[in-house]
């Protein structure tokens, strides 16, 4: 098991946005947290990457247990985050966003030599504006860039950390249909081509449908069910505490 | 093959080779600063320029607001000037008992108050600057001299048995160091480390989440600051050859963070720019007057009106934005 949660729970005063939930991720895997709104699932996202501490329970990455490690710290051990709301840097050119976080691995405290002088990190950010459909954008301002352009933008800084676990905190949140279907292609496309281990947090259940591998359904900081996107579907509960919900982008 | 040169050419569109020209260019014009302006003005606008270089490192491209800056300087200008008085040193070494001993307080202060952000860092910072200050005025009175000041630092200042008394002579001195600070500010600026700083600034949380320690970020801003800060200190030492309790005081960190948003922060030639504008309007207009403060503070509220960022800072959000147009422009004629 790549990744793993062992009744992991956080509690902020007395609501417990997570509960004792069990979270597995393998090798390879493209697996789906969803739930309604206030569910925990970016609650259990930012215990898993180390934003949080967690109240109870642990956290393992390749049995090594992470629980109490930083952000920093588990974004160097090769788990790399998003957020919901856009994080760039946006007074940097698209490139300079990519390359701050490729270099992030073993150059960042060389203060002499000159950044262009590293061919292959120059070269690496290319490749990953090229795999986020961004290298035409590469000289603009980040803050220039669209909504959506700018979601590429936050996993393209993502990719460059070279990460084994990317998480996805919601990467379609804003965009029109038509965006949210190019962006599961993309998603399914980075799981497929580069053998990333990627967990995805949606609130829209129709997005994760087509391209999960597997699906964890949370409701009220507790697993409601897990299984194969067809599994949970047919799950009574699941279409309970999703009856109504609106948006649905079907790919 | 021809992807290969593709990347390549790609990179240099996206970057062109960094070039020190800039410095250089820089270099030349202060070379011929005391022929249009007093050797003396010329001389203070170098040394506050140094302490303007590290304090941009620190505001401009860290985001981080110390507001005890004078701390630096006046801890460097009191090093320095009690080295050479007491223990005889050269002033090289004087200087360097300066840069070191502002980098160890930068370390101190940061290992207590990095942790902090925004406000509660300027604050904190401030209190620190304060605290020297009076530690100077009185308790250490004995050897600081209190409020007189350091003085009769030294009879004559030489370097290598060339005396740098005559004003010319330190200027050129000092204009030799200021290049030197220059050109390293400009490679920290290109290097990972720069960009590093320039992340922090941007979004500290999205720095965080690619792997950065940022509070160790804050802290190597914070110390490489301090080094900046010491040694304008010291060269004011051998500049004005006593040391005033002023350096120690608020105000002085107060002229800095001006100086620093008049020229615009987190530009390279900002802090010059803004230096120099600030020292010439200063020494100018109280040639005229006694209330000197009054009419330089309304200039300066009106450059602010017309410089929003300051003023190289504003000159390149104008150039930038053109820029963002005409490649928009060249994007949607491609498509």
């Amino acid at each position: 098991m790549l990744l793993r949660t062992d009744k992991v729970s956080k509690h902020f005063g007395g609501i417990h946005a997570v509960d004792g939930v069990d979270f597995t991720l393998r090798q390879g895997q493209l697996k789906s947290i969803i739930g309604p709104n206030g569910a925990g699932k970016t609650t259990l996202f930012n215990l898993i990457a180390g934003v949080y501490l967690a109240t109870n329970g642990k956290v393992f990455f390749k049995d090594r247990d992470i629980t109490n490690l930083s952000l920093h710290k588990t974004s160097r051990l090769g788990i790399t985050k998003t957020y919901q709301i856009t994080h760039i840097f946006p007074n940097l050119t698209v490139f300079e966003n990519v390359r701050i976080s490729a270099q992030s691995r073993n150059t960042a405290f060389n203060f002499w030599r000159t950044t262009h002088s590293f061919s292959a990190l120059n070269e690496r950010a290319l490749d990953i504006l090229e795999q986020v459909e961004l290298l035409d954008k590469r000289s603009l301002l980040a803050s220039t860039l669209s909504h959506g352009e700018r979601r590429y933008l936050e996993i393209g800084i993502a990719l460059a950390t070279e990460p084994e676990v990317l998480l996805l905190d919601e990467p379609t949140a804003g965009m029109s249909c038509a965006e949210t279907n190019l962006c599961a292609e993309l998603i399914k496309k980075l799981n497929k081509e580069l053998k990333l281990s990627i967990v995805l947090v949606e609130h829209d259940m129709s997005v994760v449908m087509g391209i999960s591998d597997e699906i964890l359904v949370l409701n009220e900081g507790r697993t409601l069910a897990e299984g194969t996107p067809i599994e949970v579907s047919d799950n009574e509960e699941v279409q309970r505490v999703y009856l109504g919900e609106g948006k649905a982008c079907s790919a | 093959m021809k992807q290969a040169t593709d990347k390549k050419a790609m990179l240099t569109d996206v970057e062109p080779k960094p070039r020190a020209t800039i410095v250089w260019g820089t270099a030349l014009v202060l070379v011929a600063l005391p022929f249009v302006i007093s050797v003396p003005l010329s001389t203070e606008i170098l040394i506050w320029t140094i302490f303007g270089l590290g304090f941009n490192l620190l505001l401009g491209y860290t985001g981080v607001l110390s507001f005890g800056h004078a701390a630096y300087f006046g801890l460097g200008a009191y090093s320095a000037g009690l080295a050479i008085k007491y223990w005889q040193v050269d002033i090289l070494t004087g200087i360097a008992v300066g840069v070191v001993a502002s980098m160890l307080l930068a370390c101190f202060i940061g290992a207590l108050a990095i942790r902090r952000r925004g406000v509660y860092f300027a604050m904190i910072s401030l209190a620190f600057g304060q605290m020297l200050y009076f530690t100077a005025l009185s308790p250490l009175k004995e050897i600081t001299r209190g409020e007189d000041g350091l003085t009769h630092i030294m009879a004559t200042v030489n370097l290598f048995s060339v005396s740098l008394d005559k004003p010319k002579h330190l200027y050129y001195f000092v204009l030799a160091i200021t290049v030197v600070m220059l050109y390293l500010t400009w490679r920290i600026l290109q290097s990972p480390f720069g960009k590093m700083l320039q992340a922090f600034r941007e979004n500290e949380e999205r720095a965080k989440a690619c792997g950065y320690n940022t509070t160790l970020v804050k802290f190597f801003s914070l110390v490489l600051s301090g080094l900046y800060g010491g040694l304008a200190g010291a060269l004011n030492t051998l500049y004005l050859g006593y040391v005033p309790l002023t350096s120690l005081f608020w105000l002085t960190s107060g002229t800095i963070v001006m100086m620093t948003v008049l020229g615009g922060r987190g530009t390279f030639l900002g802090p010059l720019v803004g230096v120099a504008v600030f020292l010439f309007l200063q020494n100018t207009i109280s040639l005229f007057t006694p209330r000197w403060e009054l009419f330089v503070g309304a200039i300066f509220v009106v450059i602010i009106l017309i410089f929003p960022g300051g003023i190289m800072g504003t000159l390149r959000e104008k150039y930038l934005s053109r820029k963002m147009v005409k490649l928009q422009n060249k994007a949607a004629d491609f498509q």
